[in-house]
């Protein structure tokens, strides 16, 4: 590992300072956020002290071949798996320790949105916002979610096995709006679908990060990370081995880059 | 929340084509048990009654004879069924429940359907108990064995915990659901075995009320905990498949093996003689006499002290009918016999039924069942209760009868005739049935059993759901 040169040393980039954290006036920022986060699977460590903060607003995409470490570190924030050492945080609590309270705050995407094949679409949504403490919304706003996250009118009332895994997909988008999420954990939620609701889902990202949501999205896609991210991290064998915003970055450059740390 | 979870299990199951085939069978199964459990009963306590009524007119229509005689010509005493019996037939296949009462003997029963099975008996009797306490775990562990391991495997499980969802919610909620899919099949039969009881006119089964709410209770300690074991097992195993394996694994053990193996047990630490060894080891007893005292012994001492006290030298001098005292002394000779005999034999059908009990803690099914049958009336206790009645009956008859003879038959021995006004005197059995906490002060390990099982699963169940893994 130690001989890996760092990204900065390569391009002459400097990757994004980190916030230190010791500064609190920056915690109500920091919606998400990693310190020295890591995990082994037996001796195979899965993410090597990932420091990662993500502020409202911010599109952070991870990029990184299977293995990386994309998903462990989504897990993380979910509180699915426990660290070996470092923490993950979300709106400045400790996962860990607030993981009823963090997951408030989360809305999550996989990569395949997996949904009750007995209930209908709207019977999904409406027992997954329930679930998540909204009560609140009427059958026409549930119905307004759906459509809203492009899925058709004439689907809503279908039962879920007989979808697609893009009408899967827009339900789960449906669903984490309607949780109305300070940060969404994606798992490469694009992947498999066809491009015009790829092109809705990034329109969608686009539109809930000028609310000021804060996104992590693990991808494959660099042509989407660089559409959508306003900040991208480049992930290989646990470490995230660059990190940088999107403004700073062609798309040519980032393939480039990126090949070049999957090589290495 | 919680109650969202238990309506959208429910919503689920319902509309999942193959739970509502399983639930349909099982559903079919209960109905048309307590329907043939029903019809069965009407006819036993139809030919209950009438033989009832008519064994008394054969009685006394039995004509002039000596008063031992007619001892002899004897009575039939049947055993009311219960009106919960329809419900669990219990033991009364093996036990019987007709006794011939006659002088000098007391009788093994009779009417022992069993005993004329065909082979399709052999694998039980359907009955609403043996629905409920074989085929209901069954539907619940393919209800619930993928509450958890399922929705873990197709991944709805890592959504549902992103949403910051409790576990023990989680956990709850699903136990809920299974509870009211149950609910659903159990209601309407419910409703309808109240109907039934209700429609019963013959309430010979005191404590009827209690007994059936007390056997509600059992059944839904025992379903109660295969709720909380399937869901602790579908909460710890890795994958669906593996819980589903596992529960069967279960179920085969609580509701085959263990019943089997206990039945074995039993037998093998307290034996019983077949009919044949009992009756001959009564009759030697009987024979040899009680400390080398044999029934000449005993007449003699009697006689002597008979004799002591008419103050006279021979039987010829008594004022009463020597012959008809005889008998009454014979009886008592016998019955020391039949009191040691036949009470060693139950209190080892007792015990083997207490160590079946004991094994409930093992496999509740055991407890459920033993618990069941003794609420329904229709357990070995009960029996017990009955033949014991029947025999205090027999001898009270016979003793009518003898000692007639004795104070009005003088010199006169066979010549001797009475007719049916004597007859008509002679005392009724009237059955005498206990109440439902005599039933339950048989059953303390049952019951302990059946509480402790529940409690015991909805803790690991409690336990498993709070460790839940998400992937």
């Amino acid at each position: 590992m130690s001989n890996y040169a760092r990204p900065q040393d390569i391009h002459g980039w400097t990757a994004r300072e980190i916030p230190r954290l010791e500064d609190p006036q920056r915690n109500l920022t920091r919606m998400l956020e990693a310190r020295g986060l890591t995990k082994f699977y037996g001796s195979l460590k899965a993410l090597d002290s990932l420091d990662l903060v993500i502020e409202p607003g911010q599109v952070f995409c991870l990029l990184g071949a299977n293995g990386a470490g994309k998903t462990t570190t989504i897990n993380l924030f979910l509180d699915f798996i426990e660290a070996s050492s470092g923490e993950a945080r979300v709106h400045g609590l400790q996962v860990a320790e607030h993981p009823l309270e963090t997951k408030k705050h989360l809305a999550y995407i996989p990569e395949r949105v997996m949904l009750y094949p007995n209930l209908t679409g709207l019977e999904n949504l409406e027992y997954f916002t329930a679930l998540a403490g909204h009560e609140e919304y009427s059958q026409d706003r549930l119905r307004g979610f759906l459509t809203e996250a492009g899925l058709a009118e004439e689907a809503i009332d279908r039962r879920i096995s007989a979808y697609s895994k893009g009408m899967r997909q827009k339900v789960g988008i449906a669903i984490a709006v309607a949780k109305k999420a300070k940060a969404l954990l994606l798992d490469e939620p694009t992947s498999g679908l066809d491009p015009s609701a790829s092109t809705e889902f990034s329109e969608l990202l686009k539109r809930l990060s000028g609310e000021g949501v804060a996104v992590l999205m693990a991808t494959h896609d660099l042509f989407r990370a660089k559409e959508t991210g306003t900040h991208v991290g480049i992930m290989n064998r646990g470490r995230l081995v660059a990190h940088l915003t999107t403004e700073e970055i062609g798309h040519a450059d980032l393939e480039r880059l990126y090949l070049e740390h999957m090589r290495g | 929340m919680v109650m969202r979870i238990a309506r959208k299990e429910l919503l689920e199951m319902t509309r999942d084509g193959r739970f509502r085939v399983a639930g349909g069978v099982v559903l079919l199964l209960l109905l048309t048990a307590l329907g043939l459990g029903w019809s069965r009963h009407a006819d036993v306590t139809a030919a209950h009654e009438t033989a009832v009524a008519q064994e008394r007119e054969i009685w006394e229509a039995q004509g002039e004879k000596s008063p031992h005689s007619a001892s002899h010509y004897g009575v039939y005493a049947f055993k009311p069924t219960g009106r919960l019996a329809f419900f669990d037939t219990g033991t009364e296949a093996y036990t019987g429940v007709t006794v011939w009462l006659e002088s000098h003997k007391q009788n093994q029963f009779l009417y022992r359907p069993a005993r004329d099975g065909n082979t399709l008996q052999r694998f039980g009797e359907l009955t609403a108990a043996t629905v409920l306490q074989l085929l209901m775990p069954l539907l619940i562990i393919l209800l619930a064995f993928a509450a958890f391991a399922g929705e873990r495997e197709s991944g709805t499980l890592r959504q549902v915990l992103s949403l910051g969802v409790r576990r023990r919610d989680l956990a709850v909620g699903k136990a809920l659901g299974v509870a009211s899919a149950l609910a659903l099949l159990l209601v309407p039969a419910v409703l309808l075995g109240a109907a039934a009881l209700t429609a019963a006119t013959a309430d010979s089964e005191s404590g009827g009320l209690m007994r059936t709410l007390l056997l509600a209770g059992a059944y839904l300690l025992y379903l109660g905990a295969f709720v909380g074991v399937t869901l602790a097992v579908s909460a710890r195993a890795p994958s669906a498949r593996f819980a589903l394996v596992g529960l069967l694994g279960f179920w085969v053990f609580v509701c085959l093996a263990a019943p089997r193996a206990a039945t074995d047990l039993a037998k093998a630490y307290y034996p019983t003689p077949s009919a044949q060894e009992f009756a001959a080891a009564l009759a030697e007893d009987k024979e040899a006499g009680i400390d080398g005292v044999d029934y000449e012994d005993f007449l003699e001492a009697r006689k002597q002290e008979l004799l002591a006290e008419y103050g006279v030298d021979e039987v010829e001098a008594l004022p009463i009918n020597y012959g008809g005292w005889r008998f009454e002394v014979s009886e008592a000779y016998g019955n020391q016999f039949f009191d040691v005999h036949y009470s060693r034999l139950w209190d080892q059908f007792e015990a083997q039924d207490r160590l079946r009990q004991k094994i409930g803690f093992a496999a509740p099914l055991l407890a459920v069942r033993s618990l069941s049958m003794s609420l329904a009336g229709s357990d070995f206790a009960h029996f017990r209760w009955f033949a014991e009645q029947a025999e205090q009956y027999r001898r009270r008859l016979v003793a009518f009868l003898n000692n007639d003879m004795r104070d009005n038959a003088g010199a006169a021995a066979f010549s001797y005739r009475q007719d049916r006004r004597l007859w008509s005197q002679a005392p009724v059995f009237d059955y005498d049935a206990p109440d439902a906490l005599w039933a339950v002060s048989g059953q303390l390990e049952a019951v302990a059993a059946l509480v402790l099982w529940p409690v015991l699963s909805a803790f690991l169940a409690w336990g498993a759901a709070a460790r839940l893994k998400a992937c």
